[in-house]
């Protein structure tokens, strides 16, 4: 399993075909640091599926960021991975930790 | 229940950051909305339903001064819709926006994939036309893009999709209401009503809302109707947004494609239109309908399968009665039926026994019996324990039972 | 009858075995003693009115009158709703004309008692003529039916009608007390005028709902045992139905409709009629009123055999009611 961090990540040097599709997905390309970041989410499971095959790994994951404490932490720390319908996708979530202490979002 | 205020319109988000979940559509769809220079001039939210489609539109059009020009599918083609997209920004005024200041209007359309389902293929070119000829922002929304019909559409709109929101979101969203509403619910309870939601924070609040707005309490036990209900969510949904219908293609097109159970829908469209019709001409009208569907449901019996049509379209009418006259309201689900599972085959029959008894000695029917004797015969039976009639009657004592224990329903 | 008669219902412990003793009914029955002097000349007979008011009672007298104390013998008695279909009917008659044949003393004939027999569909009522038209060398109909209007015309042309009306309240209120002496309980005037009131000139009501509020308070009735005992009945339950349907409180409506359902088992069909009957006798209800409730009535009647869903049916007519209410308290 591959865990990539949504606000930028790095992969092997790419053909130029995948590099024009990623782009087309919605990935962005950060020539500076040579780095990738998720620009649009609309087409987020087949950006994982081109991934997956660029990394020769079928099973990429997006570290999530929580919207109360800012923490990344991976899907397979929570208690809901089973049953969640958009695990591993770079969306905003909230911790275990703070949804235990019962905190809630900003007011 | 209180049919006054829903939970989800008391706690609908009125800033654009207070709507949970889906962070990144909202990202994308204020760039967009903020921008000046759009490179389209639509823009086509589309995901599942209850994640918060409308209620971003809304509150973006608040936190920013905009005036929301709601528009339905069937309005696409008229005088309605040519003026408003085509008059200058802030020279069309909606009716009930009069009095507050607005930057401006824009238009908002929800459900559009409904038009492009129904046998009206005017319906898309409709569309494309007031997005040509818009001169105000004009936003969209459908649960499913995927259409065939929809292509041409998204051609010209800025594409923003939502997901289902996450299980944790909803636990917070469903805590934070909890507080706000002096409600103790335990943890699992509201882990319980996230799960079963699948994503849709609208009906997880409705749910909340019924299972705890009596008591303000909540346990792990009071959402095990949940469970039982999970063959029926995909109905709840469709039974919302049946009566919420804005027109009768809208009804028309949801009943042919929801994969619901014909007969549990007609059931609890027949528990709840009470609800959805208060003024008793509406409400008289509209079961009307439903009376006709259930006639063509009986003629198609098990074979006449190609009635259904008929039956949709009786529904559908029943839904579109009156679509201003809609308030939202809290659905009575699961359809109640406890007078079935009480008179049994077998009570039946023993109560066909007992009619006959009473038949055979006071020369009458056994239909006569049951209507004019049992309702004598059981207030008699309740107040004397052994009454000399029955055994006049040749009542067997489980007959003289049955009798005592009819009036305990 | 049962050997200890302390333990009947009263309606057959007091029904009239003579045609001397039938309660207000001396036109009918002077016309029948002509027809008794010379039995061969006796018609089939159609007695058409409203429930309560001494058809069957009547029939069976004059079975009696014809028969002798063996009377049950020679006389078939049926109920249109209690048989499947014509065919039962015509299986029952000829099975019993064959064992009857024997003509009792000057009596040419066997008796066959129907009744309900306006509840039978036309096609029904066709083949029932015949049946009545091949056995009537043996046997005589007493046909029994609420409307008359109902049978078909080649039946009431071969059949003597004679129309059974309303019962005198005074005649009712008599028989009442007549009753009540006899069966040592005490029957305030009130409560007697209450009874025949709720009654609506159906004697077999009224002697029901005696009987019920004599148990009801161990041989004492007043006003008030009356009033609960009429409460509890569901012919009360169905006007209460109506009145919060025309009213527009649609949902305590349909709370009746269940409650119905669920204390009598009554079926849709069921509960349809009884609307209907209730609402002839609801007094404050205008006659136009009545006429539009009662074909709404009738067209949700028909619904209810071609729907699938009694529920549903019954809602509907109930709704119709509220918008019946409506328009004309508007127009009122």
């Amino acid at each position: 399993m591959v865990v990539l961090n949504k606000k930028a990540f790095r992969l092997p040097r790419l053909e130029k075909d995948k590099f024009v599709l990623l782009m087309r997905l919605g990935l962005q390309y950060d020539r500076a640091n040579g780095t990738f970041c998720v620009n649009s989410y609309n087409n987020i499971e087949k950006v994982i599926d081109t991934l997956g095959e660029i990394l020769n790994d079928k099973n990429v994951g997006f570290m999530q960021s929580c919207l109360i404490c800012g923490k990344d932490f991976p899907c397979l720390e929570c208690r809901y991975y089973e049953i969640c319908e958009t695990k591993n996708l770079p969306f905003k979530c909230i911790c275990g930790r703070c949804l235990e202490e019962g905190k809630t979002i900003g007011e | 229940m209180s049919e006054n205020l829903l939970w989800v319109e008391k706690y609908r988000p009125k800033k654009v950051a207070n709507v949970v979940g889906n962070d990144e559509a909202k990202a994308a769809f204020i760039d967009w909305f903020k921008s000046k220079r759009r490179t389209k001039k639509a823009v086509l939210l589309y995901g599942p339903p209850g994640v918060g489609k409308t209620t971003l539109v809304n509150a973006a059009a608040n936190e920013f001064g905009f005036t929301v020009i709601e528009m339905n599918a069937s309005d696409t083609r008229s005088e309605k819709a040519v003026r408003a997209v085509a008059a200058p920004a802030t020279s069309f005024v909606a009716l009930d926006t009069f009095y507050k200041e607005s930057k401006g209007n824009i238009l908002f359309m929800d459900e559009v994939d409904g038009i492009a389902g129904n046998e009206d293929r005017g319906g898309v070119s409709a569309l494309l036309k007031i997005v040509e000829n818009a001169r105000v922002p004009v936003i969209m929304a459908a649960n499913d893009p995927d259409l065939q019909k929809l292509r041409p559409l998204k051609k010209v709109c800025a594409l923003v999709r939502f997901q289902q929101v996450r299980i944790p979101l909803i636990i917070a969203t469903l805590r934070k209401i909890c507080q706000k509403e002096g409600v103790e619910a335990e943890f699992e309870a509201l882990e319980k009503i996230a799960q079963n939601s699948r994503g849709d924070v609208r009906s997880a609040i409705n749910d909340l809302q019924s299972l705890a707005e009596t008591e303000k309490t909540l346990t792990l036990q009071d959402t095990m109707i949940l469970s039982a209900r999970n063959k029926d969510v995909g109905m709840d949904e469709v039974l919302r947004e049946y009566f919420s219908a804005k027109s009768l293609e809208e009804a028309s097109l949801l009943l042919f494609r929801s994969s619901v159970e014909y007969d549990n829908f007609i059931m609890a469209v027949g528990d709840n239109l009470p609800l959805r019709y208060t003024d008793p001409v509406e409400l008289a009208e509209a079961y009307d309908f439903v009376s006709q569907a259930d006639m063509f449901r009986g003629r198609i019996g098990t074979e006449h399968w190609h009635l259904l049509r008929y039956f949709f379209n009786d529904l559908a009418r029943a839904a579109a009665v009156s679509p201003q006259s809609y308030k939202p309201f809290t659905l009575i689900s699961p359809p109640i039926r406890v007078i079935t599972l009480f008179w049994t085959k077998g009570k039946r029959t023993t109560l066909e026994k007992i009619c006959g008894k009473i038949g055979q000695r006071c020369h009458v029917s056994r239909q006569t019996a049951k209507e004019d004797f049992v309702p004598f015969l059981k207030v008699m039976l309740e107040k004397q324990k052994a009454l000399p009639v029955a055994s006049w009657l040749e009542l067997a004592p489980e007959e003289v039972e049955f009798l005592k224990k009819m009036s305990k329903f | 009858m049962a050997v200890n008669e302390e333990t009947l219902m009263w309606v057959e412990k007091y029904r009239p075995k003579n045609l001397n003793e039938v309660v207000d009914l001396k036109d009918v029955v002077e016309s029948l003693k002509a027809f008794m002097r010379n039995p061969k000349t006796m018609p089939h007979l159609l007695f058409a009115g409203i429930p309560g008011t001494g058809k069957t009672t009547l029939a069976l007298c004059i079975a009696r009158e014809l028969f002798g104390p063996n009377w049950k013998t020679f006389t078939l008695e049926l109920n249109a709703s209690d048989e499947r279909g014509i065919d039962t009917v015509r299986e029952r008659v000829k099975d019993f004309s064959r064992y009857s044949r024997a003509a009792f003393g000057n009596v040419p004939f066997a008796l066959i008692i129907l009744d309900e027999s306006d509840q039978m569909t036309g096609p029904a009522q066709t083949a029932l003529r015949r049946i009545m038209e091949t056995s009537s060398r043996t046997s005589r109909f007493i046909l029994i039916c609420n409307y008359s209007g109902k049978i078909i015309e080649p039946i009431q042309s071969r059949c003597a009608v004679f129309r059974f009306s309303k019962l005198d309240p005074k005649a009712m209120v008599e028989h009442l007390k007549f009753i009540a002496e006899k069966e040592n309980v005490t029957l305030s005037p009130e409560a007697a005028e209450r009874i025949v009131d709720y009654a609506e000139g159906d004697l077999r009501h009224a002697i029901n709902a005696l009987q019920t509020a004599a148990v009801y308070k161990d041989g004492v009735i007043d006003e008030k045992t009356v009033q609960n005992v009429v409460g509890e009945v569901s012919g009360v339950k169905v006007q209460v139905m109506i009145n919060k349907a025309l009213s527009g409180s649609f949902i305590d409506a349909r709370k009746k409709m269940y409650e119905l359902m669920g204390e009598y088992g009554f079926s849709g069909s069921e509960i349809v009629r009884q609307m209907q009957r209730e609402l002839f006798k609801m007094s404050f209800v205008t006659p136009e009123q009545k006429a539009e409730l009662s074909n709404i009535i009738g067209e949700y009647d028909y619904r209810l055999t071609q729907g699938a869903n009694s529920d549903i049916q019954l809602s509907a007519l109930l709704a119709q009611f509220g918008k019946v209410g409506k328009t004309q308290g508007e127009n009122q």
